[in-house]
């Protein structure tokens, strides 16, 4: 179940937060979100030299906290994607497929002339198309 | 829409998508483009600087978008296994950027190689990507009374953006260099990187 999805600028600054729980405080997101910076900070500026993990672009699983899993994406222009989920059970390859579809879905948003890099993104078409990979994350799964 | 495709078999020829053609813009319809471009900026303004700058201005804004879209073109690559495709790394040094400008953004944008990268002499920070003629130039001649305006400068601008995007900030411009027995005159772009690139790169060794 994804919780919350966010792109982070390379400032920090946050583009895009979306969540898809009613239940859960989205005050809480936020701060999660905003802690997971951190450790994307600290992948990167240390990064493990062991063959093909220097400049990745997946950062795979960040931090487990109490229930949620955070995972993270960093892109060629250090725009970040925090996605954070309740699954236990989630497949590398599914959250993989996540973010390739995730970052689809950013660059054509960015395409558009009309949007001013750094502000955010109040596209209709990438909420939508946010919605439906979110939904079908877990359901592509076989 | 950007992004791998589903591959399905299909039984009757008739049913097959239609191809998606090459990824190519017809030159007239740009060059025409790009003409009013310059044309709209240049009522606009009363000077060639502020001219100069508007086109930079507008070429920043592709450059930056097309960092974006190379990065994740170059990772979504079909008929590929899945865990392969994370091809594209995130450029950190000075070397590995300029030649991904000079290779592959110009390839996408121009169909070919940029005709050569020089490191310039006086000042460490200086590059230089050369052409022998620019495509944005081809269909315009530069009045005599504008003196040393290039519209290279939008491409100027493209490279600017890209750097910029990738976190090397860098002052870039577009010259005419002269060429004995050549008529027309050859372009450079040349880029002058920021004090904290080079720091960076003389940290990272």
């Amino acid at each position: 179940m994804i919780v919350c999805v966010a792109v982070v600028g390379h400032q920090n600054n946050p583009l895009y937060i979306q969540s898809f729980t009613e239940a859960d405080d989205a005050l809480k997101l936020h701060h999660i979100v905003h802690c997971s910076l951190d450790v994307v900070d600290e992948r990167v500026n240390n990064p493990k030299k062991s063959g093909p993990t220097l400049n990745e672009t997946f950062l795979g699983l960040l931090y487990p906290t109490e229930n949620y899993k955070v995972y993270g994406y960093l892109t060629n222009t250090k725009v970040k994607f925090i996605l954070v989920t309740t699954d236990l059970d989630v497949r590398d390859v599914d959250v993989r497929n996540f973010f390739r579809r995730f970052h689809a879905a950013y660059v054509d948003a960015v395409s558009n002339p009309f949007h001013v890099p750094g502000k955010k993104i109040t596209s209709r078409t990438f909420a939508e198309r946010v919605s439906n990979i979110v939904k079908s994350f877990g359901l592509s799964s076989t | 829409m950007i992004g791998a495709s589903k591959i399905k078999q299909y039984s009757n020829v008739l049913e097959k998508p239609l191809s998606k053609g090459k990824q190519e813009v017809s030159l007239s319809a740009f060059a025409f483009l790009f003409s009013e471009l310059v044309q709209y900026n240049q009522t606009q303004v009363d000077n060639i600087a502020e001219l100069e700058r508007r086109l930079e201005d507008a070429g920043y804004a592709v450059g930056a978008r097309c960092l974006e879209l190379l990065c994740h073109r170059e990772k979504c690559v079909m008929f590929m296994p899945f865990w392969l495709s994370q091809g594209n790394r995130r450029e950190t040094r000075l070397l590995g950027i300029l030649s991904f400008v000079h290779s592959t953004v110009w390839k996408v944008l121009f169909g070919k190689v940029a005709d050569s990268l020089e490191k310039g002499t006086e000042h460490e920070d200086e590059y230089m990507i050369s052409e022998k003629e620019l495509l944005v130039n081809r269909f315009i001649s530069i009045p005599k009374d504008m003196g040393t305006f290039n519209c290279g400068a939008f491409v100027a601008g493209i490279v600017r953006g890209v750097l910029d995007s990738a976190g090397f900030p860098a002052v870039v411009t577009a010259h005419f260099v002269p060429m004995e027995g050549q008529q027309r005159p050859r372009t450079t772009i040349l880029i002058k990187f920021a004090e904290e690139v080079l720091r960076r790169e003389a940290r990272l060794g």
